[in-house]
């Protein structure tokens, strides 16, 4: 159950939030990603909400760089030194990413969710960020609330909702 | 359980209701010789309305050339269309801002998917050049998934096997509405709207808004909200237990002519498109 005292922090569309314990972050995804890291220690976290891999204009990154994975990552890193917390301190987790409507006739909605998964892990492997969970692909949305306390997230997907505990 | 859903719309005190003045309203800006000061006059009768009408008037989204205090210069400020617009939203804010239960999408989050696949689907009229009405389309955005509301009111009962089943089912969500309701949520926003008397045009729509190739009317129209509503699914705003699997229509992007370069882009729009509606969310 939801305390009363817990303040939801919503992440929307090409978004990046953070906070502590006890508050809870939360967003929804289709074929957007949702990179998640989590301090246990600390606990503190941050979300970031990303639409694309990379900006297929060149031109709009630098005026919405939590659009892109390519540009937000970066700022998710950053948002969690502002936390408090270095890289070794937080541990990452990645949902959505799913693939679009079947028989889609169109290779670039087709593609968005696989190409925001790959190049969020290529991110990961590079800064040496442990991947810890991911639920990623498929046909349906995701709800994810990450619940700052304890670092649990609830994911609610094609009719069910179950928690996540693993965090370190 | 169709039997009861008949029921309830014979039986219409359970129903969403929209109020007198509203529904004289939809019928007066419906008749090729509206006057304005009549119009002003139906609105003023209700005072929440009015307030609304002035304060939404407004709103950066409406950007009016200067400001707007009374709902006579509204109408003359903005146009009959819009205003008729502005009445609509708050009239089936309240309606639309319901959590939908047990489809997983909450009251907030269906409020800002009305109202982007709305603002989205101006855009494609716009962009596209199309000969349709850009505030019908914007109407017939915010009211196209009405039925869904009708159907999360029956959802508590049926809600485990239904989910069950859809973890495991393969075809078309609808299809599985239909066995568990004995109505799709199409099906039901259709005769909602046409219970409050609405125009031909926003029934089509919420009938055939996912399977754009059956609508026989307004092809046009359907097909460009079925396609503001894959768009903004995709981005997540208002993503029920069905996920993505309404498929989008290739027949629909070749009637309004929106190719691969035009979704790129209204995808990419989105958050600024959220933005821009910020403050009609908050009324």
């Amino acid at each position: 159950m939801l305390n009363k005292d817990v303040k939801i922090i919503n992440v929307g569309i090409a978004d990046i939030q953070g906070g502590q314990s006890p508050s809870m972050i939360r967003t929804t995804l289709g074929s957007c990603i949702g990179v998640v890291f989590y301090s246990p220690e600390k606990k503190v976290g941050a979300m970031a909400h990303i639409m694309l891999a990379k900006d297929p204009s060149g031109k709009d990154s630098s005026k919405n760089p939590h659009k892109y994975a390519e540009t937000a990552l970066p700022e998710l890193v950053k948002r969690m030194a502002e936390l408090g917390c270095n890289k070794g301190d937080y541990f990452a987790r990645l949902f959505g990413g799913a693939s679009m409507f079947k028989g889609m006739n169109s290779s670039f909605l087709q593609n968005i969710g696989d190409l925001n998964v790959s190049v969020a892990k290529e991110f990961l492997d590079k800064e040496k960020i442990t991947l810890l969970v991911e639920d990623v692909g498929g046909h349906e949305g995701r709800t994810i609330s990450l619940y700052l306390d304890d670092g649990r997230i609830l994911l609610k997907k094609g009719g069910f909702e179950k928690y996540l505990y693993k965090v370190r | 359980m169709k039997e009861k859903i008949d029921q309830l719309f014979e039986n219409e005190a359970q129903l969403p209701k929209i109020s007198s003045v509203v529904s004289k309203v939809m019928e007066m800006v419906g008749k090729p010789d509206v006057v304005i000061a009549d119009l002003a006059k139906e609105i003023s009768k209700d005072p929440g309305l009015t307030a609304a009408v002035i304060k939404l008037s407004n709103s950066a989204y409406f950007r009016p050339a200067k400001p707007v205090k009374t709902v006579q210069e509204s109408l003359m400020t903005l146009g009959i269309k819009t205003v008729q617009e502005i009445v609509l939203l708050n009239e089936t804010k309240g309606i639309l801002k319901k959590e939908l239960k047990g489809y997983q999408v909450d009251g907030e989050s269906n409020w800002l998917h009305s109202l982007i696949v709305a603002e989205l689907a101006k855009r494609i009229a716009v962009q596209k050049k199309l000969k349709v009405d850009k505030d019908v389309v914007f109407t017939a955005g915010l009211l196209h998934n009405i039925g869904k509301v009708i159907l999360a009111e029956f959802f508590p009962a049926v809600l485990m096997q239904f989910r069950t089943e859809l973890q495991t089912y393969q075809g078309p969500y609808t299809d599985l509405e239909a066995k568990f309701f004995g109505y799709t949520h199409q099906e039901a926003g259709a005769k909602l709207l046409a219970k409050w008397n609405f125009p031909e045009e926003l029934i089509e729509v919420a009938r055939y808004y996912t399977e754009p190739e059956k609508a026989t009317q307004f092809p046009e129209l359907v097909s460009i909200i079925h396609i503001a509503n894959c768009i903004v699914i995709l981005g997540g705003m208002g993503i029920d237990i069905g996920g993505l699997k309404i498929p989008l229509s290739s027949k629909a992007l070749q009637n309004v002519g929106v190719t691969e370069g035009d979704l790129q882009m209204y995808y990419t729009l989105l958050p600024e498109m959220a933005k821009h509606i910020e403050e009609l969310i908050s009324v």
